[in-house]
């Protein structure tokens, strides 16, 4: 089953390397964004007393609606291009659904690659706890992933599926946004990872139940 | 395979009602019918892409009736509405579909596959989104038939093909007719001489 889901990540990241269409959409959302926000309010429009939890919830927004904007193409493109079909005969559904979730996951950490950084430089934000920001971002991405990998088979077969991505992820996400935001705040208080362990654990647990149900879920979407 | 009684509508409108048949080795099937019939959704019900909405399908091995994955894995099927992936070359396509079908062949025999459905060996390595209709349709024949199917449905094989790929489908099913249950389902009626026996849809 591994080596199926490595084929069909492998197959994902050729695809989109020579299209660069999720990576465009997702890169050309996030920056548009941060160059709006860092324009508008840059680092010193925010109280410092209000700088930790207002930056940390600034940056997810921009991280989230970035990846909303092209993760969801990971299975709307298949049923597009009427690939769908080809894989569904050829492949184990659990394959697919790994193989897709890790090709989200790494799209994801290339986008905080390139965007967290970049954030930190433009709205002088000072982050104490790196590794603290960093497994919360880890963690994050895999939860963030997963929730977008899942709802991606389920409105793939929408007439309107850009909409009904939208609409789906969102309330599935909007909990694990908001401990992602009070994570990253607390990272950026406190040089203690000790300081992120709450909001790790309640990341994992989001993660997991939504991994769980993915694999229980995903083969009657994805055949029925 | 068998198939009872097999029906299927969508919505309120009835696509296909009350078909019979069975496909074993050394036969071929051909289903016929004007545009419209079902023949697709017929051969769609039996690759298990849809369910039926009344009657049954069975896959048996030796008896024994076979699972859900074990049938698909048995399964090769072209359809004009299955494609290959059009970023990837005709030969990462079929390295991709080897590893998903958990096949050993290795590039030499991939490339003697895609030159036996008549793509030139120059070919195998561009993109498929830069081929004509009719080279894809010869690489979604290959890709079919890679993994040595028991069963193999084919819908409208030769659509897009010239007099030359219309040969190389009608060579595939002289090859697979010997070892593996055939169905076709065309109004070509050159298509429809490779049958052993007919299945006649009606609207």
């Amino acid at each position: 089953m591994l080596s199926e889901a490595m084929a069909v990540l492998g197959k994902e990241l050729t695809g989109e390397l020579r299209s660069r269409v999720a990576l465009n959409a997702i890169g050309l959302f996030a920056l548009t964004t941060l160059t709006a926000v860092a324009y508008q309010i840059g680092p010193y429009r925010i109280a410092a007393e209000d700088r930790p939890h207002l930056l940390a919830a600034l940056l997810w927004i921009i991280l989230f609606f970035a990846a909303t904007s092209g993760l969801a193409r990971v299975f709307v493109k298949e049923e597009d291009a009427h690939t769908a079909k080809t894989l569904r005969l050829a492949a184990r559904p659990e394959a697919v659904l790994l193989g897709k979730l890790l090709f989200n996951l790494l799209l994801l950490v290339a986008l905080e690659v390139f965007i967290v950084p970049l954030y930190c430089v433009l709205m002088a934000y000072e982050v104490k706890g790196v590794a603290g920001l960093v497994l919360v971002l880890a963690l994050g991405s895999l939860a963030l992933a997963a929730v977008a990998t899942i709802v991606a088979a389920i409105i793939s077969r929408a007439s309107g599926s850009g909409t009904l991505f939208a609409v789906l992820t969102v309330p599935l996400a909007l909990p694990l946004l908001v401990i992602l935001i009070q994570g990253t705040r607390a990272a950026a208080e406190s040089p203690d990872v000790a300081a992120v362990w709450p909001a790790l654990r309640a990341i994992v647990s989001l993660a997991g139940v939504t991994l769980i149900a993915s694999a229980y879920l995903f083969p009657v979407v994805w055949h029925d | 395979m068998s198939f009872e009684g097999v029906g299927k509508r969508f919505g309120a409108r009835t696509v296909l009602t009350g078909v019979n048949g069975v496909l074993r080795p050394g036969r071929v099937v051909v289903v016929t019918g004007p545009n419209g019939s079902g023949k697709s959704t017929l051969l769609n019900i039996l690759s298990g892409l849809i369910r039926p909405s009344r009657g049954s399908v069975r896959y048996l091995q030796d008896e024994v009736e076979l699972s859900r994955r074990g049938w698909l894995s048995k399964l090769g099927v072209v359809a004009p509405d299955m494609a290959v992936y059009e970023e990837l070359s005709a030969l990462e396509n079929l390295r991709f579909f080897t590893r998903l079908r958990g096949s050993k062949a290795d590039d030499v025999v991939l490339e003697g596959l895609l030159e036996s459905v008549g793509l030139a060996r120059r070919e195998h390595r561009r993109p498929v989104g830069a081929y004509s209709s009719g080279m894809k349709q010869r690489v979604k024949l290959a890709q079919a038939v890679l993994h040595e199917p028991a069963v193999l449905l084919l819908d409208e094989p030769s659509s897009n093909l010239d007099e030359a790929g219309h040969t190389v489908v009608g060579a595939l099913v002289a090859q697979f007719r010997e070892r593996a249950a055939v169905a076709v389902a065309t109004n070509d009626p050159r298509e429809t001489a490779w049958g052993d026996e007919e299945i006649r849809l009606a609207v």
